[in-house]
Protein backbone atom coordinates (compact mmCIF):
# COMPACT_ATOMS: atom_id res chain seq x y z
CA UNK A 1 0.00 0.00 0.00
CA UNK A 2 2.37 2.16 0.93
CA UNK A 3 4.71 1.86 -2.40
CA UNK A 4 1.99 2.59 -4.81
CA UNK A 5 1.37 6.59 -4.08
CA UNK A 6 4.72 7.48 -2.47
CA UNK A 7 5.17 9.61 -5.47
CA UNK A 8 1.82 11.51 -5.64
CA UNK A 9 1.94 11.95 -1.78
CA UNK A 10 5.18 13.64 -2.54
CA UNK A 11 3.34 15.90 -4.85
CA UNK A 12 0.42 16.25 -2.82
CA UNK A 13 2.35 17.65 -0.39
CA UNK A 14 4.22 20.40 -2.28
CA UNK A 15 0.74 21.13 -4.36
CA UNK A 16 -0.34 22.72 -1.35
CA UNK A 17 2.64 25.33 -1.99
CA UNK A 18 1.51 25.99 -5.54
CA UNK A 19 -2.15 24.75 -6.59
CA UNK A 20 -4.23 22.16 -6.13
CA UNK A 21 -4.46 19.93 -9.38
CA UNK A 22 -5.56 16.39 -8.33
CA UNK A 23 -3.11 14.05 -9.03
CA UNK A 24 -4.43 10.76 -7.98
CA UNK A 25 -3.73 7.58 -10.36
CA UNK A 26 -7.50 6.17 -10.41
CA UNK A 27 -6.14 2.70 -10.56
CA UNK A 28 -4.00 3.71 -7.38
CA UNK A 29 -6.82 4.82 -5.14
CA UNK A 30 -9.32 1.66 -5.98
CA UNK A 31 -6.08 -1.14 -4.81
CA UNK A 32 -6.14 1.34 -1.51
CA UNK A 33 -10.07 0.63 -1.03
CA UNK A 34 -9.82 -2.68 -2.10
CA UNK A 35 -6.99 -2.79 0.85
CA UNK A 36 -10.15 -0.75 3.18
CA UNK A 37 -12.64 -3.51 2.50
CA UNK A 38 -10.51 -6.36 3.11
CA UNK A 39 -9.16 -5.58 5.92
CA UNK A 40 -12.42 -4.54 7.35
CA UNK A 41 -13.88 -7.95 6.67
CA UNK A 42 -11.13 -9.98 7.83
CA UNK A 43 -10.75 -7.82 11.18
CA UNK A 44 -14.86 -7.96 11.57
CA UNK A 45 -14.63 -11.99 11.12
CA UNK A 46 -11.98 -12.56 13.38
CA UNK A 47 -13.53 -10.07 15.89
CA UNK A 48 -16.86 -11.90 15.85
CA UNK A 49 -14.75 -15.35 16.54
CA UNK A 50 -13.25 -13.37 19.52
CA UNK A 51 -16.47 -11.58 20.58
CA UNK A 52 -18.22 -15.12 20.54
CA UNK A 53 -15.33 -16.92 22.52
CA UNK A 54 -15.42 -14.45 25.03
CA UNK A 55 -19.42 -14.60 25.51
CA UNK A 56 -20.17 -11.03 24.78
CA UNK A 57 -23.88 -10.87 24.84
CA UNK A 58 -26.11 -7.99 24.12
CA UNK A 59 -24.67 -4.23 23.68
CA UNK A 60 -20.97 -5.30 24.51
CA UNK A 61 -21.05 -7.30 21.60
CA UNK A 62 -21.95 -4.46 18.97
CA UNK A 63 -19.69 -2.45 21.14
CA UNK A 64 -16.61 -4.78 20.71
CA UNK A 65 -17.40 -4.33 17.14
CA UNK A 66 -17.46 -0.73 16.78
CA UNK A 67 -14.00 -0.68 19.07
CA UNK A 68 -13.04 -3.19 16.68
CA UNK A 69 -13.99 -1.11 13.44
CA UNK A 70 -11.98 2.15 15.19
CA UNK A 71 -8.78 0.60 15.94
CA UNK A 72 -9.39 -0.40 12.19
CA UNK A 73 -9.37 2.63 10.99
CA UNK A 74 -6.39 3.95 13.49
CA UNK A 75 -3.90 1.45 12.05
CA UNK A 76 -5.36 2.00 8.39
CA UNK A 77 -4.76 5.95 8.55
CA UNK A 78 -1.12 5.16 10.55
CA UNK A 79 -0.59 3.17 7.89
CA UNK A 80 -1.25 5.62 5.34
CA UNK A 81 1.30 7.64 7.85
CA UNK A 82 -1.74 10.28 8.66
CA UNK A 83 -1.79 12.04 5.45
CA UNK A 84 -5.50 10.13 4.31
CA UNK A 85 -5.58 13.04 1.52
CA UNK A 86 -2.65 11.50 -0.60
CA UNK A 87 -4.02 8.26 -0.27
CA UNK A 88 -7.92 8.86 -0.18
CA UNK A 89 -10.44 10.86 -1.51
CA UNK A 90 -12.02 11.48 1.70
CA UNK A 91 -12.35 10.34 5.80
CA UNK A 92 -15.75 9.26 5.26
CA UNK A 93 -14.21 6.42 2.73
CA UNK A 94 -11.63 5.14 4.95
CA UNK A 95 -13.83 5.23 8.34
CA UNK A 96 -16.95 3.95 6.92
CA UNK A 97 -16.38 1.73 4.04
CA UNK A 98 -16.94 -1.73 4.72
CA UNK A 99 -18.58 -0.50 7.86
CA UNK A 100 -22.10 -2.50 7.27
CA UNK A 101 -21.16 -5.44 5.26
CA UNK A 102 -18.60 -6.14 7.80
CA UNK A 103 -21.50 -5.75 10.38
CA UNK A 104 -22.89 -8.80 8.81
CA UNK A 105 -19.86 -11.18 8.66
CA UNK A 106 -19.34 -10.21 12.22
CA UNK A 107 -23.09 -11.15 13.40
CA UNK A 108 -22.74 -14.40 12.33
CA UNK A 109 -19.41 -15.17 13.31
CA UNK A 110 -20.04 -13.79 16.50
CA UNK A 111 -23.18 -16.40 16.74
CA UNK A 112 -21.47 -19.09 15.03
CA UNK A 113 -18.21 -18.87 18.36
CA UNK A 114 -20.71 -18.19 20.72
CA UNK A 115 -22.53 -21.20 20.45
CA UNK A 116 -20.27 -23.46 19.91
CA UNK A 117 -18.34 -22.44 23.15
CA UNK A 118 -21.44 -21.28 25.69
CA UNK A 119 -25.09 -22.65 24.40
CA UNK A 120 -23.83 -26.40 23.77
CA UNK B 1 -32.51 -15.66 31.57
CA UNK B 2 -35.21 -18.13 33.11
CA UNK B 3 -36.20 -20.01 30.51
CA UNK B 4 -32.87 -21.27 28.94
CA UNK B 5 -33.52 -24.03 26.70
CA UNK B 6 -31.11 -26.52 26.99
CA UNK B 7 -29.73 -28.06 23.32
CA UNK B 8 -28.69 -31.25 22.82
CA UNK B 9 -24.14 -30.84 21.67
CA UNK B 10 -25.46 -33.95 18.42
CA UNK B 11 -27.57 -30.76 17.53
CA UNK B 12 -24.17 -29.03 17.61
CA UNK B 13 -21.87 -31.37 15.73
CA UNK B 14 -24.82 -32.98 13.46
CA UNK B 15 -26.83 -29.85 12.36
CA UNK B 16 -25.10 -26.42 13.19
CA UNK B 17 -21.34 -27.22 11.95
CA UNK B 18 -22.65 -29.23 8.94
CA UNK B 19 -24.68 -26.88 7.30
CA UNK B 20 -22.03 -23.93 8.13
CA UNK B 21 -19.43 -26.03 6.38
CA UNK B 22 -21.73 -26.93 3.60
CA UNK B 23 -22.78 -23.64 3.09
CA UNK B 24 -19.24 -22.36 2.08
CA UNK B 25 -18.23 -25.27 0.04
CA UNK B 26 -20.75 -24.84 -1.74
CA UNK B 27 -19.90 -20.91 -2.44
CA UNK B 28 -16.78 -22.06 -3.39
CA UNK B 29 -18.38 -24.71 -5.40
CA UNK B 30 -20.15 -22.18 -6.96
CA UNK B 31 -17.90 -19.47 -7.64
CA UNK B 32 -15.68 -22.44 -9.33
CA UNK B 33 -18.91 -23.68 -11.67
CA UNK B 34 -19.93 -20.39 -12.72
CA UNK B 35 -16.09 -19.46 -13.51
CA UNK B 36 -15.93 -23.14 -15.91
CA UNK B 37 -19.46 -22.34 -17.75
CA UNK B 38 -18.42 -18.45 -18.41
CA UNK B 39 -18.27 -18.86 -22.31
CA UNK B 40 -15.22 -16.78 -23.15
CA UNK B 41 -16.43 -16.13 -27.02
CA UNK B 42 -14.25 -14.38 -29.17
CA UNK B 43 -15.55 -10.73 -28.46
CA UNK B 44 -16.53 -8.39 -31.57
CA UNK B 45 -13.77 -6.64 -32.89
CA UNK B 46 -15.95 -3.13 -33.73
CA UNK B 47 -17.11 -3.23 -29.74
CA UNK B 48 -13.17 -3.96 -28.42
CA UNK B 49 -11.70 -0.98 -30.49
CA UNK B 50 -14.62 1.52 -29.35
CA UNK B 51 -13.82 0.37 -25.70
CA UNK B 52 -9.93 1.13 -26.52
CA UNK B 53 -10.84 4.33 -27.88
CA UNK B 54 -13.34 5.22 -24.84
CA UNK B 55 -10.20 4.12 -22.89
CA UNK B 56 -7.26 5.95 -24.67
CA UNK B 57 -9.98 9.68 -24.35
CA UNK B 58 -10.55 8.96 -20.85
CA UNK B 59 -6.59 9.26 -20.67
CA UNK B 60 -6.60 11.95 -22.75
CA UNK B 61 -8.93 13.81 -20.17
CA UNK B 62 -7.54 12.69 -16.77
CA UNK B 63 -3.91 13.75 -18.22
CA UNK B 64 -5.30 17.33 -19.89
CA UNK B 65 -3.16 19.05 -17.55
CA UNK B 66 0.05 17.78 -18.03
CA UNK B 67 0.35 18.53 -21.81
CA UNK B 68 0.12 22.11 -23.55
CA UNK B 69 -3.04 23.75 -24.72
CA UNK B 70 -2.03 23.15 -28.07
CA UNK B 71 -1.21 19.47 -27.75
CA UNK B 72 -4.68 18.85 -26.23
CA UNK B 73 -6.45 21.14 -28.59
CA UNK B 74 -4.94 18.85 -31.50
CA UNK B 75 -5.79 15.39 -29.32
CA UNK B 76 -8.80 16.73 -28.87
CA UNK B 77 -10.04 17.28 -32.85
CA UNK B 78 -8.35 14.12 -33.08
CA UNK B 79 -11.35 12.79 -31.31
CA UNK B 80 -14.19 14.42 -31.45
CA UNK B 81 -14.15 16.54 -34.43
CA UNK B 82 -17.74 16.01 -36.50
CA UNK B 83 -16.13 14.54 -39.33
CA UNK B 84 -14.16 11.60 -38.90
CA UNK B 85 -13.51 12.18 -35.05
CA UNK B 86 -12.45 8.74 -33.46
CA UNK B 87 -15.85 9.80 -30.92
CA UNK B 88 -17.92 10.69 -33.46
CA UNK B 89 -20.82 8.26 -34.25
CA UNK B 90 -23.18 8.92 -37.14
CA UNK B 91 -26.63 9.37 -36.26
CA UNK B 92 -27.49 5.78 -38.63
CA UNK B 93 -25.03 3.59 -37.41
CA UNK B 94 -25.74 3.98 -33.85
CA UNK B 95 -29.40 2.61 -34.02
CA UNK B 96 -27.77 -0.59 -35.39
CA UNK B 97 -24.99 -1.27 -33.37
CA UNK B 98 -27.72 -1.22 -30.78
CA UNK B 99 -30.02 -3.26 -32.40
CA UNK B 100 -26.93 -5.70 -33.44
CA UNK B 101 -26.50 -6.26 -29.64
CA UNK B 102 -29.72 -6.76 -29.24
CA UNK B 103 -29.95 -9.68 -31.49
CA UNK B 104 -26.69 -11.25 -30.51
CA UNK B 105 -27.89 -15.07 -28.88
CA UNK B 106 -24.77 -15.46 -27.38
CA UNK B 107 -25.74 -12.59 -24.77
CA UNK B 108 -28.94 -13.45 -23.25
CA UNK B 109 -27.03 -16.66 -23.00
CA UNK B 110 -24.36 -15.73 -20.87
CA UNK B 111 -26.80 -13.54 -18.56
CA UNK B 112 -28.99 -16.61 -18.32
CA UNK B 113 -26.14 -19.02 -17.37
CA UNK B 114 -25.13 -16.38 -14.87
CA UNK B 115 -28.72 -16.49 -13.06
CA UNK B 116 -29.06 -20.82 -13.06
CA UNK B 117 -25.65 -20.56 -11.71
CA UNK B 118 -26.68 -18.21 -8.90
CA UNK B 119 -30.12 -19.69 -8.47
CA UNK B 120 -30.09 -23.50 -8.72
CA UNK B 121 -27.23 -24.00 -5.80
CA UNK B 122 -29.67 -21.76 -3.61
CA UNK B 123 -32.63 -23.49 -4.13
CA UNK B 124 -30.87 -26.85 -4.12
CA UNK B 125 -29.36 -26.15 -0.52
CA UNK B 126 -32.53 -25.17 0.48
CA UNK B 127 -34.37 -28.10 -0.02
CA UNK B 128 -31.60 -29.83 1.36
CA UNK B 129 -31.96 -27.85 4.67
CA UNK B 130 -35.08 -28.15 4.67
CA UNK B 131 -35.31 -31.83 4.30
CA UNK B 132 -32.93 -32.97 6.81
CA UNK B 133 -32.75 -30.49 9.01
CA UNK B 134 -36.25 -28.63 9.54
CA UNK B 135 -37.45 -27.78 12.80
CA UNK B 136 -34.24 -27.67 14.61
CA UNK B 137 -33.31 -25.18 17.63
CA UNK B 138 -30.00 -25.08 16.04
CA UNK B 139 -28.69 -21.42 17.48
CA UNK B 140 -29.03 -18.69 19.47
CA UNK B 141 -28.17 -15.49 19.12
CA UNK B 142 -26.53 -13.77 21.71
CA UNK B 143 -27.78 -9.85 21.17
CA UNK B 144 -31.97 -9.80 21.95
CA UNK B 145 -34.76 -8.87 19.73
CA UNK B 146 -37.93 -7.74 19.38
CA UNK B 147 -41.11 -9.87 18.82
CA UNK B 148 -41.15 -8.68 15.02
CA UNK B 149 -38.12 -11.00 14.42
CA UNK B 150 -39.62 -13.79 15.24
CA UNK B 151 -40.83 -14.58 11.66
CA UNK B 152 -37.37 -14.13 10.07
CA UNK B 153 -35.48 -15.75 13.03
CA UNK B 154 -37.69 -18.95 13.98
CA UNK B 155 -38.96 -19.60 10.31
CA UNK B 156 -39.67 -23.59 10.52
CA UNK B 157 -41.01 -23.50 14.14
CA UNK B 158 -44.37 -23.21 15.26
CA UNK B 159 -43.39 -22.22 18.41
CA UNK B 160 -44.83 -18.80 20.46
CA UNK B 161 -43.27 -19.21 23.51
CA UNK B 162 -39.62 -19.93 22.90
CA UNK B 163 -37.51 -16.74 23.25
CA UNK B 164 -37.05 -14.88 20.08
CA UNK B 165 -33.05 -14.88 20.27
CA UNK B 166 -33.03 -19.03 19.51
CA UNK B 167 -32.58 -19.35 15.95
CA UNK B 168 -33.99 -22.19 13.91
CA UNK B 169 -31.76 -24.17 11.49
CA UNK B 170 -33.68 -23.17 8.23
CA UNK B 171 -33.15 -19.32 9.64
CA UNK B 172 -29.42 -20.47 10.17
CA UNK B 173 -29.39 -21.00 6.59
CA UNK B 174 -30.06 -18.04 5.61
CA UNK B 175 -27.99 -16.00 8.10
CA UNK B 176 -25.23 -17.74 6.44
CA UNK B 177 -26.41 -16.80 3.29
CA UNK B 178 -26.00 -13.22 3.90
CA UNK B 179 -23.04 -13.49 6.02
CA UNK B 180 -20.83 -15.18 4.08
CA UNK B 181 -20.76 -12.98 2.04
CA UNK B 182 -17.53 -11.67 3.25
CA UNK B 183 -16.08 -14.62 3.98
CA UNK B 184 -16.03 -15.47 0.43
CA UNK B 185 -14.60 -12.21 -1.04
CA UNK B 186 -12.24 -12.62 0.94
CA UNK B 187 -11.12 -16.69 0.27
CA UNK B 188 -12.02 -16.83 -3.29
CA UNK B 189 -10.67 -13.19 -4.23
CA UNK B 190 -12.60 -10.41 -5.84
CA UNK B 191 -14.65 -11.47 -8.93
CA UNK B 192 -16.50 -14.25 -6.97
CA UNK B 193 -19.58 -15.28 -8.02
CA UNK B 194 -21.53 -14.33 -5.08
CA UNK B 195 -21.51 -10.64 -5.72
CA UNK B 196 -22.79 -11.15 -9.13
CA UNK B 197 -25.75 -8.52 -8.86
CA UNK B 198 -23.13 -5.61 -8.78
CA UNK B 199 -21.13 -6.93 -11.45
CA UNK B 200 -24.03 -7.84 -13.76
CA UNK B 201 -25.37 -4.27 -13.39
CA UNK B 202 -21.79 -3.05 -14.40
CA UNK B 203 -21.88 -5.44 -17.35
CA UNK B 204 -25.06 -4.35 -18.81
CA UNK B 205 -23.94 -1.24 -18.21
CA UNK B 206 -21.23 -1.53 -20.46
CA UNK B 207 -21.97 -3.98 -22.95
CA UNK B 208 -25.40 -2.26 -24.19
CA UNK B 209 -24.26 0.92 -25.14
CA UNK B 210 -20.93 1.23 -26.70
CA UNK B 211 -22.28 4.52 -28.87
CA UNK B 212 -24.07 6.19 -26.59
CA UNK B 213 -21.06 5.93 -23.85
CA UNK B 214 -18.73 7.40 -27.13
CA UNK B 215 -21.18 10.26 -27.31
CA UNK B 216 -20.59 10.84 -23.70
CA UNK B 217 -17.01 10.61 -23.60
CA UNK B 218 -17.24 13.37 -26.33
CA UNK B 219 -19.43 15.74 -24.51
CA UNK B 220 -17.17 15.40 -21.59
CA UNK B 221 -13.86 15.47 -23.47
CA UNK B 222 -15.38 18.80 -25.36
CA UNK B 223 -16.11 20.78 -22.05
CA UNK B 224 -12.38 19.76 -20.54
CA UNK B 225 -11.04 23.05 -18.98
CA UNK B 226 -7.23 22.72 -20.05
CA UNK B 227 -5.28 24.21 -17.83
CA UNK B 228 -1.63 23.55 -18.22
CA UNK B 229 0.39 22.54 -15.32
CA UNK B 230 3.59 22.03 -16.23
CA UNK B 231 4.91 25.44 -15.68
CA UNK B 232 4.25 25.46 -12.20
CA UNK B 233 5.75 22.24 -11.74
CA UNK B 234 9.24 23.22 -11.49
CA UNK B 235 8.43 24.98 -8.28
CA UNK B 236 6.88 21.56 -7.64
CA UNK B 237 10.05 19.42 -7.95
CA UNK B 238 12.27 22.22 -6.59
CA UNK B 239 9.72 21.88 -2.97
CA UNK B 240 10.39 18.07 -2.71
CA UNK B 241 13.65 18.20 -3.55
CA UNK B 242 14.43 20.05 -1.20
CA UNK B 243 12.26 18.55 1.36
CA UNK B 244 13.91 15.42 0.31
CA UNK B 245 17.52 16.63 0.69
CA UNK B 246 16.98 18.89 4.28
Amino acid sequence: MAGHNDSSAAEKKSSELTSDIPTFNAENLQSNMKIIYYSRTFLSIIGGVIAGILGFTGWTGFIFYFLVMAITSVGLVAKAGFSIDSYFNSWNQVILDGFFSGLMSFVLFWTFAYDMVHIF
Amino acid sequence: MAEDLVLDTAIRDWVLIPLSVVMVLIGVLRHFVSKLMRSNQVPDAKIVKEGQVIVRARNLRAGANFIPFKSFRARRFYYSNEENGLLFVPKGQAQNAQAQMFSDPNMAMDMMKKNLSMIIPQTLTFAWVNFFFSGFVAAKIPFPLTQRFRSMLQNGIDLSTVDVSYVSSRSWYFLNLFGLRGLFSLILGEDNATDDTQRMMQMSGFGFDPTRSLGAEKDSLDIVQHDWALPKFEHRAEAVLRKVLS
